[in-house]
């Protein structure tokens, strides 16, 4: 299985934490706001290709009737269980690593 | 308010993600943040924001995507793509773009200096083309200019008086009656600026220039009135109604542009004159027909009896029928010219020549114009070796990449390919340096008002002219990239691979390639030099031309008082009192009056020797004529050669009396004494009493002609006066102290017309010198350019020498000998240069042959001294290699290895 680099692993997380509204733009606030991250647009987009590639996610066109798209269609962005699979292994990877480290990441 | 993304981000955006599956949903994106943002900030701001992300997100899509799909079709052959589709092809093109943005990054200095060599020459090409563009090879700002002729009168050969080839108006009256060839047959009164309007009203009181012209001129060239209407046909008969029209340059700088301005009356000479319409901006009547004269204002000159009494006065310009040639014109007038001299056996001045009118204009410009071309041609051609010569310095070196890349499966095609795409970078570069140098050049020109060159006004870096740039640039970068393009096509990349990089078994050729472009550059360097020395000269022989006056320290002004003369008498007197005004003012030494000052007007009389038995019969002498006061010698520094001057006695009422030059003199009374005789002027005759030195009138470069002066008190047919002043203060407080004087006198005269006599010198060698900065320009760039080669030649060859010198001098070798051997070097490849540069000026010397003045296109001095100069330039480029070689030491020598 290809390896998840750490954006992509933040990307594959923020859109499973998004449940009902899992899009581009909704993805790239919660990365702002709650990963503390500044992500561009670009960066963005381009993570989602490899990410497809990888077969890590997929999506789907849905219309949107919202005005403020002018029209546009939106993306759902959705993990495949392959990607699920990808950020458990990389979640009980560092948990394990973390372990391993003991109290010392604390101590003075 | 709309909250809609700017239209021209969108659609770049749109086409850049035009077959990107997730670009609907990108575009959403961006629209749905803008749309907030627009909501939160102001729309600007939003609109500002969208078109920046827009512009990265395209950028970075697109070449993304593209290299993916290149990556795609080279990794996987399977991809159906076949190699030649039109979308792999731009890719391959859009890497090897990059390869060689990339290549020339890593070396900057190689970059940078070779798009200024690069730029020079495009910028020299381009500045030139601009110039020649309105004069030569763009048409003239009339409808259907092809159709428009010239028909001045049919001048002796070697006439140089205006009057010999301008016609009277019956002439006109006549070919229109009669020609069939024509349209429309126009005319101007080619004397215009002989008369002179003062304006008054509004403001400080304005000398002002009028150009007469036939009531149909306008319509005949096929110029519209911006404002307004044209003038009448009863507007064009003599002593008709009032009218002026405005030339768009006074209209905005006396009335601001005043739209209201036109069926009002203004005040010329206190009368009135109505306003009937103002001239287009893109018909400027001074820069085509008087070039160097302004023209304020255009007013009907009659075509009528009471004008063609005037004598030769006009000139014609004749639209002709569509399918007539100028040839069939001029035949044409020819017979008719035959037919009336019969009809009136009496009739004089009769005659005509037609040209097309740009030839007429542009004519006397054509040869500067055309060896400005070819100079400029001969400095791109030395920039095109320049830049050769740089790029196979570097062949060396990238011979071993080439060799790398063609092992590793690279096809000659590409590589080829590749070595252009760097040079063309490198050209466009260049194209952008020189447009910005052409239009710094063209601003320059432009501003030269004073030039006595056509249409200069109108001089600039236009769209055409970018276009050239670019042209020019390209065609450029492919033929200097040929050459080391071509040298990828040899194989033998094995041999170039285990020279271990130094490329040394291909050196001796290159080198030989190298050095014979170096000879070609001093070749053509020394061309431009020479040609550039010669006009150097010829401009030094002009203004070493004995005027026969002295300029410096004269200040002239054209008076024209308010004051209504009631007899020439009280005229004169008038200019008399204000002499002694004048003469008052501390520093001024002398006053004068004269009705045409030297290099200023042109015209003839004619006039017969009295006393001589064929005198009825001779063919008789055409004069120069001026009308003067006493104290006009004096005050120009004309020396009197033999008899007396003129003196207050000399009054309307005593002996009719003239001053004879010279050389009119030595014409009318070869092998005599002229003083004490007499001629015959208008059925007058004078007593010559004096006679006086030669003054180049018209031109310092034309021989002086016959020039009669006669004193104004006897002669009262002049228009207006001008004022010579000669004062030991600098110009400009004459000017000043003297006007003051003028004001005291006459308000309502105008004052700040006035000039040095220094500045119309300046004038009258105006065309000569534009050509001269120009070429001079570009000789100094050749032989920057040419030293620069020699240096990287020498100093390219000295490097690749070091271990072989190092050898030398550790087995004995002296430092001279070293020195002296590079510089021998040096002084070869420069003679061998000039050697071919000589042959081909003296082939090439019929270019410049017909701007030459006093010097002959084959003057040994000039020759010499360009080849010393050359040598000179050549040996100090050859020094720094030399002294560098002499440095070399057995160390550094395996050092380097």
């Amino acid at each position: 299985m290809p390896k998840v680099g750490e954006f992509e692993l933040l990307v594959l997380m923020s859109i499973l934490r998004q449940e009902d509204a899992p899009y581009a733009n909704r993805v790239r606030d919660d990365l702002e706001e709650n990963a503390e991250r500044r992500v561009t647009r670009g960066a963005l987009y381009r993570t989602i290709d490899r990410l497809a590639e990888k077969g890590f996610l997929r999506w789907e066109m849905e219309p949107s009737e919202v005005p403020e798209r002018g029209g546009h269609p939106m993306r759902r962005l959705l993990v495949t269980e392959r990607g699920r699979e990808a950020v458990r292994q990389a979640r009980d990877v560092l948990l394990d690593y973390f372990r391993g480290l003991g109290p010392r990441l604390d101590e003075a | 308010m709309r909250e809609e993304p700017p239209r021209l981000a969108r659609r770049l955006l749109e086409r850049a993600l035009e077959d990107d599956p997730a670009g609907p949903a990108i575009l959403g994106d961006l629209h749905e943040d803008f749309v907030r943002l627009a909501r939160t900030r102001r729309l600007g701001a939003a609109r500002r924001w969208y078109t920046r992300e827009a512009l990265v997100l395209a950028m970075g899509r697109g070449t993304h995507r593209l290299a993916t799909r290149l990556f795609h079709s080279l990794t996987d052959p399977t991809s159906g793509e076949s190699p030649m589709t039109g979308s792999t092809l731009l890719a391959g093109l859009a890497q090897d773009g990059a390869y060689a943005t990339r290549t020339l990054r890593r070396t900057p200095g190689f970059a940078l200096f070779t798009a200024a060599v690069i730029g020079l020459g495009v910028g020299a090409a381009t500045a030139v083309f601009s110039v020649l563009k309105p004069l030569i090879l763009a048409p003239l700002p009339f409808e259907a200019p092809g159709a428009l002729v010239w028909v001045a009168n049919a001048a002796r050969p070697g006439a140089t008086s205006l009057s010999a080839f301008t016609s009277r108006t019956s002439n006109l009256t006549d070919f229109r009656e009669r020609a069939r060839s024509f349209e429309g047959l126009t005319g101007y009164n080619a004397f215009f600026d002989q008369g002179a309007y003062t304006l008054t009203g509004d403001g400080e009181p304005e000398r002002l220039v009028g150009a007469g012209v036939a009531a149909d001129f306008l319509d005949v060239l096929g110029v519209r009135p911006l404002l307004g209407r044209d003038f009448t046909p009863d507007e064009g008969v003599w002593d008709g109604p009032r009218a002026v029209m405005l030339t768009h340059g006074f209209w905005v700088r006396r009335f601001a542009a005043d739209p209201g301005i036109v069926g009002r009356a203004i005040t010329l000479n206190d009368e009135p004159w109505t306003v009937v319409g103002v001239l287009p901006a893109s018909f400027d009547f001074s820069s085509i027909f008087s070039p160097g004269v302004s023209v304020d204002f255009l007013l009907p000159w009659p075509i009528a009896p009471e004008t063609d009494r005037q004598g030769n006065t006009t000139f014609m310009i004749g639209r002709l029928r569509p399918g007539v040639s100028p040839k069939a014109a001029q035949d044409e007038l020819d017979a008719i010219v035959a037919a009336l001299q019969e009809e009136q056996p009496r009739r004089w001045g009769l005659g005509a020549k037609v040209d097309p009118l740009q030839a007429h204009i542009a004519g006397p410009f054509r040869p500067a114009l055309l060896l400005l071309a070819a100079a400029a041609g001969t400095l791109l051609l030395i920039v095109c070796v320049n830049v050769s010569n740089l790029i196979l310095a570097r062949a060396p070196g990238r011979a071993r990449e080439v060799a790398v890349r063609k092992a590793l499966g690279a096809s000659r095609g590409r590589l080829v390919r590749q070595l252009l795409l760097e040079t063309l970078a490198i050209a466009v570069a260049g194209a952008a340096l020189g447009s910005v140098l052409a239009w710094g050049a063209t601003h320059l020109v432009a501003g030269n008002a004073a030039s006595r060159i056509p249409l200069l006004s109108g001089v600039r870096v236009d769209g055409a002219a970018l276009l050239f740039a670019t042209g020019v640039a390209v065609v450029t970068g492919l033929l200097v990239g040929l050459v080391p393009a071509l040298q990828v096509a040899e194989g033998g990349e094995a041999t170039v691979l285990r020279s271990g990089g130094r490329g040394a078994s291909a050196s001796r050729s290159a080198r030989r390639m190298r050095e014979t472009l170096v000879i070609a550059e001093v070749t053509l360097a020394c061309v431009l030099l020479v040609a550039g020395g010669l006009l150097v000269r010829s401009f030094r022989a002009v203004l070493d031309v004995d005027l026969g006056f002295d300029p410096a320290h004269l200040v002239a002004w054209q008076l024209n008082p308010g004051v209504d003369f009631q007899s020439n008498l009280e005229r004169t007197d008038f200019y008399a009192a204000l002499a002694d005004r004048v003469a008052a003012v501390p520093g001024v030494e002398h006053v004068g009056f004269v009705d045409a000052s030297p290099l200023g007007r042109n015209r003839t009389w004619g006039f017969r020797v009295a006393d001589r038995p064929e005198a009825e019969d001779a063919p008789g002498f055409s004069l120069f004529p001026h009308m003067v006061d006493p104290g006009y010698l004096p005050a120009m520094g004309i020396p009197l050669v033999a008899g007396r001057d003129f003196t207050r006695d000399d009054l309307e009422d005593s002996e009719p009396v003239v001053l004879i030059n010279e050389t009119g003199a030595r014409r009318a009374f070869p092998g005599e004494e002229a003083v004490g005789r007499r001629i015959l002027q208008n059925d007058e005759v004078r007593t010559i009493v004096g006679v006086v030195k030669d003054v180049h009138h018209l031109s310092p470069e034309l021989p002086p002609g016959t020039e009669v002066y006669f004193p104004w008190t006897q002669m009262p047919d002049f228009g207006t006066l001008d004022m010579v002043v000669r004062s030991a203060l600098p110009d400009a407080r004459t000017a000043t102290a003297v006007s003051a004087v003028l004001r005291e006198i006459d308000p309502s005269m105008p004052t700040r017309e006035f000039w040095t006599m220094e500045s119309r010198v300046d004038r009258a060698v105006s065309a000569r010198r534009f050509t001269l900065g120009i070429l001079g320009a570009f000789g100094a760039a050749a032989l920057l350019l040419a030293g620069l080669g020699i240096y990287g030649v020498l100093a390219h060859s000295v490097a690749e020498r070091t271990p072989e010198i190092g050898i030398r001098m550790a087995l004995g070798a002296s430092a001279e000998g070293v020195v002296w051997s590079v510089l021998g070097r040096t002084l070869a490849l420069a003679t061998v240069g000039i050697g071919a540069g000589v042959v081909l000026s003296l082939v090439g010397g019929r270019l410049v042959a017909s701007l030459l003045f006093g010097v002959r296109a084959t003057d040994p001095a000039t020759y010499v001294g360009m080849g010393l100069v050359l040598l000179l330039i050549a040996g100090a480029a050859g020094a720094l290699p030399a002294l560098r070689a002499a440095r070399t030491t057995g160390i550094r020598a395996l050092r380097a290895e």
